[in-house]
């Protein structure tokens, strides 16, 4: 008796677990969001390289919206610019600013790589393919 | 024909282009067409290994595929390759849903390589913008 009342103390003493499971395409939109957000605030300090960064940063928000889409969520698209979580190097380096960035693709790809990995068949074609613009995203930095 | 026959016809009519838009080409560009011929050469073998194990038969090479356009220059060479690899992409995107683990891995790896080929190729074109939102999306 009093070891099953210590296991029943034991389950509810337990901290509640925000999010058991995460969603993926929660997190892979907010992770498109966030690598908009750095292509833009990347713009916003160096005008510059609009030519160069306004497609990948333009590609990073209808990724959010297709994978709000086909999650059922509210589209993002509405939703102002996420402050960029990367702080972004100041003094106007843009080598350093363009290597943050090509970090912040290649991790991008990554999650993107996983997710299609561990995705159902219906949203494979879709995560592959925001993980293959991802890679060329990293190509353009290069 | 399943996805994955589909990319090996893809990869057969991408190797095969590669020949014409080689000859087209020099320097950096000539060096790239002949990494990317390997690189479709690779993938090729890999999806009859691939196919054969599953008890599939692997569709052969054709003879000759037709350009779909004549490449008489490296313009036209150019812009053979961004389309050989735009179509090479759609192919093995097309092929994600039918796999699962390592497979899906090795399929999405082959849709990564075109769409960074077709982005470098874009680059030799002068062609704007470098990329595509949707890499091997139908349009």
């Amino acid at each position: 008796m009093p070891t099953a009342a210590l296991a029943g103390c034991g389950l509810f003493d337990r901290e509640p677990d925000p999010s058991p499971t995460p969603d993926p395409l929660a997190e892979l939109i907010t992770g498109a969001l966030e690598l908009a957000a750095q292509h833009e605030a990347a713009i916003a300090a160096h005008p510059e390289l609009t030519s160069r960064l306004e497609p990948l940063a333009r590609a990073h928000r209808q990724h959010a919206a297709e994978l709000a889409r086909i999650s059922g969520t509210p589209t993002p698209s509405a939703t102002p610019a996420a402050t960029p979580t990367a702080a972004q190097p100041a003094g106007g380096d843009i080598q350093a600013l363009l290597a943050s960035l090509r970090e912040a693709e290649q991790a991008g790809q990554r999650a993107a790589v996983e997710a299609c990995r561990a995705a159902p068949a219906h949203h494979a074609a879709l995560l592959g393919s925001i993980a293959a613009a991802r890679a060329t995203h990293v190509e353009v930095l290069a | 024909m399943t996805g994955l026959a589909a990319a090996l016809a893809a990869e057969h009519a991408a190797i095969f282009a590669y020949g014409p838009i080689g000859v087209r080409l020099d320097g950096a560009a000539r060096r790239e067409a002949r990494a990317a011929e390997e690189a479709h050469r690779s993938r090729r073998d890999a999806l009859v290994v691939l196919l054969s194990a599953e008890g599939a038969s692997p569709p052969p090479a054709e003879p000759a595929y037709a350009l779909p356009f004549p490449v008489t220059d490296r313009t036209s060479a150019l812009r053979l390759a961004i389309h050989i690899e735009e179509r090479t992409a759609a192919a093995w995107r097309a092929a994600l849903p039918e796999t699962t683990g390592d497979q899906r891995a090795q399929v999405l790896d082959g849709l990564i390589d075109c769409a960074v080929r077709a982005t470098r190729w874009r680059r030799f074109a002068g062609v704007a913008p470098l990329t595509v939102p949707f890499p091997g999306r139908p349009d």
